[in-house]
């Protein structure tokens, strides 16, 4: 404001002493100054380090969880057939309970038909069939074989002299299968006999040989073969009467 | 050529550090001086000197070119200035046992200088708060009328009668020697 400034006032204020701020002020105020631009590029860098250490981590871990699957599911490829057997029986296991239109199966009585069964027990096995032990085998073979032992269980000798009787009148379809009912009841596999891998008791012998025998007529013989193959791994001393071991061979 | 004073603030609020460092040798000793003037003793003026600068520094982010960086700066120093004034009488910094530096060749003369700046300084504590206040903006910041209004936030009538008064009292006490 040039109008107002005098030059004598002026010259007489330039006079007084010439007032500095001390060294150490201005140093506090400089530095001051100085943090306030600096540390919001710190916290910035901060930040993004700390985003940058997380993402690590998230993969570390990530790759980490990774890696451990493969052992388990090298484990469940390893146990892969134990694995479907399982799947098959529960599957066979699972299964309703189909109409009850079987033929008859034939006595155990033949010993025919027992001792395959019973030669198959004695022969090692492969795989993970389930099978029961060969005493298990054996005593049922055993029981089948001679009714009149005394020392066998009376119930596989009346089971045997009903069956006979009944051939003779030639009983109807129903009538067989209560027959075979009566004798997968008797010849079921002992709990030992139960697959390891199947936790769940396996399908009854008759429900499961008239499914094989429906995937054989339906032309599914692949299938119908494996299924043959499981049920004589889990009842391997099974009687299949003509009738049946026609429809479930394919004869 | 030196850069604004706006430009250089407006730097300082995007980061740069430097220049609120040439901002602030730019305008040290002047606000110095107005604050140091302005109150009873040196250390409360320099208490008030650094709280000023801390309040230029902490709204750097909020600093908008609407006036001249210079008018903004003081018109944070006039705030404090009048906080302070309410709590206590004003009175300028004891200047004893500063030496006058002018410093003129002939003795008489120089004691001569030394009576009238004597009345001078004299004066100056005795003008009333706003008018030397008004002076102080006008003689050690360089600010017009208008700027001093805004400044310490009157009008421009006001602000021109305070600076007239002062500077009339001023003469008057040179003159008077």
């Amino acid at each position: 404001m040039a109008e107002e400034r005098d030059a004598k006032v002026s010259q007489h204020y330039r006079g007084l002493q010439a007032l500095e701020p001390p060294p150490e002020l201005d140093q506090t105020i400089v530095a001051a100054s100085r943090r306030v631009v600096s540390s919001p590029g710190r916290h910035r860098w901060y930040y993004s380090l700390a985003a940058a250490a997380v993402l690590v981590f998230a993969v570390a871990l990530t790759l980490h969880i990774e890696r451990e699957r493969p052992d388990a599911e090298g484990l469940s490829q390893a146990a892969a057939p134990q694995l479907r057997l399982e799947r098959e029986l529960r599957g066979v296991i699972k299964q309703p309970a189909e109409s009850e239109s079987k033929p008859a199966a034939q006595q155990q009585s033949k010993p025919d038909e027992v001792r395959p069964g019973i030669a198959r027990d004695a022969e090692p096995r492969s795989g993970f069939a389930p099978e029961p032990p060969a005493s298990a085998a054996d005593a049922l073979a055993a029981a089948a074989a001679a009714p009149q032992q005394e020392p066998a269980p009376a119930a596989p000798a009346v089971a045997a002299r009903r069956l006979a009787e009944r051939r003779k009148s030639e009983a109807p379809p129903q009538m067989q299968l209560r027959r075979e009912e009566t004798l997968a009841r008797q010849y079921a596999p002992a709990p030992a006999a139960v697959p390891i891998l199947a936790p769940a008791a396996p399908e009854r012998p008759e429900r499961w040989l008239e499914r094989i025998a429906e995937l054989r007529s339906r032309g599914k013989h692949a299938e119908a073969d494996k299924e043959l193959v499981e049920f004589r791994r889990v009842y391997p001393s099974y009687p299949l009467s003509e009738v049946m071991r026609e429809r479930v061979e394919g004869r | 050529m030196q850069a604004a004073d706006e430009e250089l603030m407006l730097a300082y609020r995007a980061g740069d550090a430097a220049a609120f460092e040439t901002l602030y040798r730019r305008y040290r000793s002047p606000l110095y001086r107005f604050v140091l003037r302005s109150v009873k003793n040196r250390a409360l003026g320099e208490e008030l000197f650094q709280e000023i600068w801390m309040r230029v520094i902490e709204a750097r982010a909020r600093y908008a070119p609407q006036a001249k960086f210079t008018t903004w700066l003081y018109t944070i120093a006039h705030n404090y200035l009048v906080d302070h004034w309410r709590k206590r009488g004003l009175s300028l910094v004891a200047l004893e046992g500063d030496e006058h530096e002018g410093g003129a060749p002939d003795p008489a003369d120089h004691a001569q200088a030394r009576e009238s700046l004597a009345r001078f300084a004299a004066a100056l504590e005795a003008l009333p708060p706003l008018q030397r206040e008004a002076f102080l903006l006008h003689e050690e910041g360089g600010l017009s009328v208008t700027e001093i209004a805004a400044a310490t936030g009157t009008h421009g009538e006001a602000a021109k009668s305070r600076l007239r008064y002062a500077m009339a009292k001023l003469k008057a006490a040179i003159d008077d020697g």
